[in-house]
């Protein structure tokens, strides 16, 4: 399976996300609202972290 | 609800001559099954959760839970293999393998079936193999987070 970085990144992000609502919070809305939450800051995050590290690649 | 209350106490159709009809009430003291399966320890629920990935919860009755972290864990592990992860083994690679493979093995059964189909072996001349390997840790960290919420629901139920 030849996966971009981007989406294996993705991939990782949203079942972690998923997992991490499901245990931490009661109602499916509060799960809902968790998930995006923590899967656009894991997303937010890298993408973030890789322009900080774009100069060190050239 | 008045009205539902004598339909809770049922007579003998058959009684003996002479002998006073017998009321049988629904005894509160008999536990439903649910509450039956939560006398079990709470370890047996972590080590079922261990098992099968959401087993745990199952067992509980928490079956969005249950179907939840199945799908997390196996979506893990199955995009981690799919990618030519490593499935590590003990004593790979100094101290940093051996916490790979204490991850990988959160994953319960389930890591025993990925090294058993893991026939091509990993590919870690790829960065996609190296993704891979972090894919397959992080559905066993999944699991053992999984497997300490059943203990603590398990232990909560049984208090």
């Amino acid at each position: 399976m030849a996966t971009h970085h981007f989406a294996a990144m993705m991939i990782f992000a949203l079942l972690v996300a998923v997992a991490l609502a499901a245990l931490g919070e009661r109602t499916p809305v509060n799960r809902a609202r968790h998930t995006a939450w923590t899967f656009l800051i894991f997303v937010a995050f890298a993408v973030g972290f890789a322009w900080l590290l774009l100069p060190l690649s050239r | 609800m008045s009205d539902e209350a004598p339909s809770e106490v049922s007579v003998h159709p058959a009684v003996e001559p002479g002998v006073a009809p017998v009321a049988e009430t629904a005894s509160p003291v008999q536990p439903a099954p649910a509450e039956a399966s939560s006398q079990s320890p709470a370890t047996l629920f972590a080590l079922a959760a261990w098992i099968v990935p959401g087993l745990g919860h199952l067992l509980l009755g928490r079956w969005a839970k249950a179907g939840t972290f199945f799908a997390c864990v196996v979506g893990l592990l199955i995009c981690g293999c799919a990618m030519r992860g490593e499935v590590l083994v003990p004593g790979t690679d100094g101290p940093f393998g051996t916490l790979g493979f204490l991850a990988d093995l959160g994953c319960g059964t389930l890591y025993f079936l990925a090294r058993a189909l893991e026939a091509a072996g990993s590919d870690l001349s790829r960065a996609a193999g190296d993704y891979g390997t972090r894919l397959i840790a992080a559905a066993g960290i999944v699991n053992v987070l999984a497997m300490l919420d059943a203990f603590q629901m398990a232990s909560h139920r049984n208090r």
